[in-house]
């Protein structure tokens, strides 16, 4: 790892614990089929609640701090992402929720970039089809640095014992 | 809900992460788990052809495994006949999308 690398994560671990025990979320459904969508309007649920973490669902952009991005990008949602993406203060985060966002579903073509990765600077991905409310609020909470990832320990080997 | 009355008591309005996830989580659709010991290179090849959009792939000895891209669907569960279950695994978001790719080991398949 380099000097510039060293640097950009070192701002990058800065700007997550900015973050705090508050943020500000506000949603993009860039073509997907409302599923996901659906799922994360259950977050503000009693079961799920993510108020009681400190997040918040905003309608402007200019009031968020992270990004929920749904859907495959479509091109035709190319401006509204990019001044979306734009409308949000430094520092600020960017996930991808779901399948489709992750490029498991749609292949690059004519109408859609077929992942979020194409259009905007993923920090964290969650997969899913749809990502249950818990995996969304997992999700969240590993993207402020709250969490540990898991996924990484996981083989998805029945015969090897995870750690 | 037991949050609200400990917010009150404590004067903290937020709270953790659950440390333990409820019993019912285990039956969401959850990508699938695979029993190396009995993942043949035909079982493998049968899994790849019924994954509905391309999250299974064989490379080098190893059946690929893309969670970015599983919906969870059942369908290799159904064709494995009992060498694929669940995982039962939700929890998955990741930073990097190359720690979404696994990769499971193909029992007597040439590297």
């Amino acid at each position: 790892m380099n000097e510039e690398q060293r640097l950009a994560e070192e701002l990058h671990h800065r700007a997550r614990s900015l973050f705090g025990r508050s943020l500000h979320v506000r949603t993009l459904d860039t073509g997907s089929c409302a599923v996901c969508e659906s799922e994360i309007r259950l977050l503000a649920a009693p079961p799920y609640d993510l108020n009681r973490l400190g997040f918040f669902f905003t309608p402007a952009p200019r009031h968020a701090d992270l990004l929920l991005v749904t859907g495959p990008a479509v091109r035709a949602m190319d401006v509204a992402v990019r001044k979306t993406y734009e409308a949000i203060p430094d520092p600020k985060l960017v996930v991808a929720v779901g399948a489709c966002a992750l490029g498991g579903i749609w292949k690059q073509d004519a109408l859609v970039h077929g992942t979020v990765d194409d259009v905007l600077p993923v920090d964290v991905y969650i997969p899913g089809c749809p990502p249950s409310p818990l995996a969304l609020l997992h999700g969240l909470l590993v993207a402020v640095g709250r969490l540990e990832e898991k996924v990484a320990s996981l083989s998805f080997d029945l015969r090897e014992v995870t750690p | 809900m037991l949050w609200f009355a400990r917010g009150l008591l404590r004067r903290v309005v937020t709270t953790r992460y659950p440390r333990r996830t409820d019993a019912w989580a285990a039956a969401l659709p959850s990508p699938p788990a695979f029993d190396s010991a009995r993942l043949t290179p035909e079982l493998a090849a049968r899994l790849v052809a019924r994954c509905p959009n391309g999250s299974l792939a064989i490379d080098g000895g190893a059946l690929v495994l893309d969670l970015g891209g599983c919906t969870g669907c059942g369908r290799c569960v159904a064709e494995g006949d009992g060498a694929v279950r669940p995982s039962g695994v939700f929890e998955l978001a990741s930073s990097e999308r190359i720690g979404l790719v696994k990769r499971i080991p193909i029992k007597g398949a040439r590297k």
